[in-house]
């Protein structure tokens, strides 16, 4: 074995050599070095440390106004739970947590296997420029817009004129109006949710499968695997831990229903169906001025949406011996 | 020798300097936030500096400054902005308002409007009714209302005169279903479309059935919601019957402004509403642009069973306006700002654009440009300043005789804040079942079953309330 390979073979740290860490030093001293090693490092991460600082951890002090009175001319007047106990004596917001929850979970259900399948598909495919042609058509929704994704999903639906129930007359299917019925707009959402962003939520899939190591698939060929059984047996068990991952990472995002899909697949009929707790905070705070209200609002979806994500986190410890901590 | 020269030097100097810092005096910073008005656009930029010129040449001496706020979303935006503690002088609302009226931060404009020199001549039939009942926001506009239009060609193919009654209505809808006008050979043109909901139908066909108002009489003499009542039921009949024989858009519920729009101009509506005469001059260009040579007609409201007219129009309070802040240390300047911009100067200037842009003079003679059609008023479009020259189309014209013709003020009123939950809840009762009715999902008979449930989701105490508010003005 020559000098480099033992370097190599050597215990790491991260990238450095265990042999290289010399004793125990000082915090001070273990900081300085890292930071004269690693600063390029630093300096690139900080602009998204300061996204996150800024836009998520700073706005967490304002949200005190959930328990104050707001006024446009300060001073705010302290008043403790008052907007909690307003907001749980409201049938309405139990009515929109509800659909918020149902939506939620139709989304989870449906939405996070199919990028998955995506993924899986897609490293299947052999020839590279149909490969690479589907990877691009199918990313390419992600960066539509949520009103112009209802434009043309209202078009399509259309019980007149739509694609949809054109193929559905074919069919000898009877037209049926999906954007007025309250049955199928929840249906509605959770299509489009997945028509826009699986795509490009398999990126994810399709990174962690190409890290998988070779040798598994040449020593699973050996052993006589097939191609679905290479799938099962290497594919997937490869991609558990971005699995787990991303799971609990949409675990904290339940409660996000995405207010701008439903704000733009909206109309009279079905309101009642797909008012959720973001439409309602929008409306209640931004449209009604009631800005204290709105805040405990979301201070409340934002308290289970971090219950859900420690429960989801320690769910997935148990199952998959994966967490995100 | 030295020594005198120094001290008439400074003397000199002291005394041009107090003659001088007087005249120099730094001019009223007034900060000014309004939609489609902003730093951005160099048109606003230069009729905000000839408005400080012309101030100035009266003795105002002001520095408007223009809050640079998006236009999308600006009631959205304006409400965070104001939140934050950033309060300009003058403040366009877009709704938000009551909020700010609660919290003492807008002011009372009685007794300025009042002491004002042009604005008080300036204000239209509803500004002071409006004015009366909420006098924190100012809005110099015609009142605006969907009034329906059609292609004039289309008129002409039918062979009808412009419908005079309900029934009139009915016969031209057919006629334009029935007839192909767009030559495409298939009998796929609706009557009419509107965008949302009924309420653009509900503008001409609320008198015609008897809905007089918001608010009406019941057979036991009691007020109730004018949704719940036989001749509301008539009405959506009426509607419902237009669906079933094809002749009103089923979409209508998803069918936004812009798709209104399009159904209009590529053939698959026949009459849609604009609601004021420059949205219908809209119309008529985007229509041209398609169909060039293309004139657009106005239609009155019918004579039905019960009267005609256009619906009442509600006076309870400006929905949008300008409002001067109780912050503010310059009201006073904001208001003579106002003032100027209700006077014939102002207007000029305001309704008429720059001189060589918009238009052009020729001794007294003015003729507009093309560019006419893409300037607006900022601040207000006062009703007794008439422009030297007309540049609307007859259509756009004949729509604010109308509206001012069958002007009639509404019984609605402003609401407290406690009963916001239960007009959002009837509000959504009454669409989804106005929309089940004229779908043909519930049937007509079902109507007993929608007034409980509008009674049970908030109904029944707006009903108590309006008696007490509508009893006591008696």
């Amino acid at each position: 074995m020559t000098d480099h390979d033992q370097t190599l073979n050597a215990p790491r740290i991260g990238n450095v050599p265990k042999s290289a860490v010399r004793g125990k030093p000082k915090r001070a001293t273990a900081f300085a070095n890292g930071w004269r090693r690693w600063w390029p490092f630093y300096v690139m991460m900080a602009p998204g440390l300061a996204f996150f600082l800024v836009l998520h951890y700073l706005p967490i002090w304002e949200a005190r106004i959930a328990f104050e009175q707001v006024r446009i001319v300060p001073p705010n007047i302290w008043v403790g739970l008052k907007h909690f106990y307003v907001l749980f004596a409201s049938p309405v917001f139990w009515q929109v947590l509800a659909n918020t929850l149902i939506i939620s979970a139709m989304k989870m259900a449906f939405f996070l296997p199919v990028p998955i399948l995506v993924a899986l598909l897609i490293n299947e495919v052999r020839g590279g420029r149909l490969r690479k042609f589907i990877q691009s058509a199918i990313y390419l929704p992600h960066f539509l817009s949520w009103v112009v994704i209802a434009g043309v999903f209202i078009a399509a639906l259309s019980p007149t004129d739509g694609a949809v129930n054109n193929l559905m007359g074919m069919a000898g299917i009877a037209p049926r109006s999906f954007m007025t019925d309250t049955g199928a707009i929840r249906w509605v959402l959770v299509f489009t949710e997945i028509w826009r962003s699986a795509g490009w939520d398999s990126l994810l899939y399709l990174a962690a499968i190409i890290a998988i190591d070779q040798q598994l698939y040449d020593a699973a060929e050996i052993d006589g695997a097939n191609r679905w059984q290479k799938i099962w047996h290497v594919t997937l068990p490869g991609i558990v831990p971005t699995i787990a991952t991303l799971f609990i990472l949409n675990a904290g995002m339940f409660l996000n229903a995405d207010l701008n899909q439903v704000i733009n697949f909206s109309n009279d009929v079905v309101r009642s169906k797909i008012d959720i707790v973001d439409t309602y905070v929008y409306r209640i705070g931004l449209q009604t001025g009631e800005y204290s209200l709105a805040t405990a609002a979301g201070l409340f979806k934002a308290v289970l949406g971090t219950m859900m994500i420690v429960t989801a986190h320690f769910v997935s410890k148990r199952l998959t011996g994966k967490g995100v901590w | 020798m030295l020594r005198r020269v120094f001290l008439m030097t400074s003397t000199a100097l002291a005394l041009s300097l107090a003659v001088a810092v007087p005249a120099m005096a730094e001019p009223v910073k007034i900060r000014i936030v309004s939609k489609d008005f902003g730093p951005t656009n160099p048109d606003d930029v230069k009729h905000v500096k000839r408005i400080e010129d012309a101030l100035r040449a009266q003795g105002t001496d002001l520095d408007i400054e223009l809050v640079d706020l998006p236009s999308s979303g600006y009631a959205d935006k304006l409400s965070v902005m104001l939140l934050s503690g950033d309060i300009p002088d003058l403040i366009y609302f877009q709704g938000g308002d009551a909020k700010m009226v609660e919290q003492g931060v807008l002011e009372d404009l009685t007794p300025m409007i009042a002491e004002s020199k042009h604005v008080k001549d300036a204000l239209w039939p509803h500004n002071v009714e409006r004015l009366k009942n909420y006098p924190y926001l100012l809005y110099v506009y015609p009142v605006r209302g969907p009034q329906p239009v059609i292609r004039k060609d289309w008129l002409e193919k039918t062979g009808l005169k412009a419908p005079e009654t309900v029934e009139d209505y009915v016969t031209l809808f057919k006629a334009i279903k029935d007839g192909d006008l767009d030559g495409n050979g298939k009998a796929d043109t609706y009557g009419v479309t509107t965008a949302d909901n009924t309420n653009e139908l509900d503008s001409i066909f609320n008198q015609a059935f008897g809905i007089t108002g918001s608010w009406m009489k019941n057979a036991a003499g009691e007020w109730v919601h004018a949704r719940i009542t036989s001749q509301e039921k008539d009405k959506i009949a009426f509607y419902a019957s237009l669906r079933e024989q094809g002749l009103y858009d089923p979409e209508y519920i998803t069918t936004k402004f812009d798709v209104k729009e399009d159904k209009f101009y590529t053939g698959k509506a026949g009459v849609i509403f604009g609601s004021s005469g420059e949205v219908i001059d809209i119309y008529g260009g985007k229509m041209r642009q398609v169909h060039p040579g293309t004139e657009l007609v106005l239609l009155s409201p019918p004579k039905g069973p019960a009267g005609q007219g256009l619906s009442a129009v509600d006076v309870s309070k400006e929905s949008r306006g300008f409002a001067i802040s109780t912050t503010s240390k310059h009201e006073a300047e904001v208001m003579k700002l106002l003032d100027f911009m209700a006077s014939p100067e102002g207007q000029m200037m305001d309704r008429l654009g720059f001189e060589g842009q918009e238009f052009t003079k020729e001794g007294d003679s003015y003729k507009v440009t093309d560019k006419i059609s893409t300037w607006y008023a900022r601040f207000m479009v006062a009703a007794n300043w008439q422009p030297p020259v007309v540049w609307q189309s007859q259509a756009a014209q004949q729509s604010l005789s109308t509206i001012q013709k069958y002007f009639k003020p509404d019984n609605s009123f402003v609401w407290p804040g406690d009963y916001a939950a239960d007009l959002d809840a009837t509000e959504n009762v009454y669409r989804a079942w106005v929309y089940k009715f004229i779908s043909g999902e519930a049937k007509m008979d079902q109507w007993d079953q929608y007034v409980a449930e509008w009674e049970a989701a908030g109904g029944k105490r707006l009903n108590e309330h309006a008696r007490t508010v509508l009893d006591a003005a008696k």
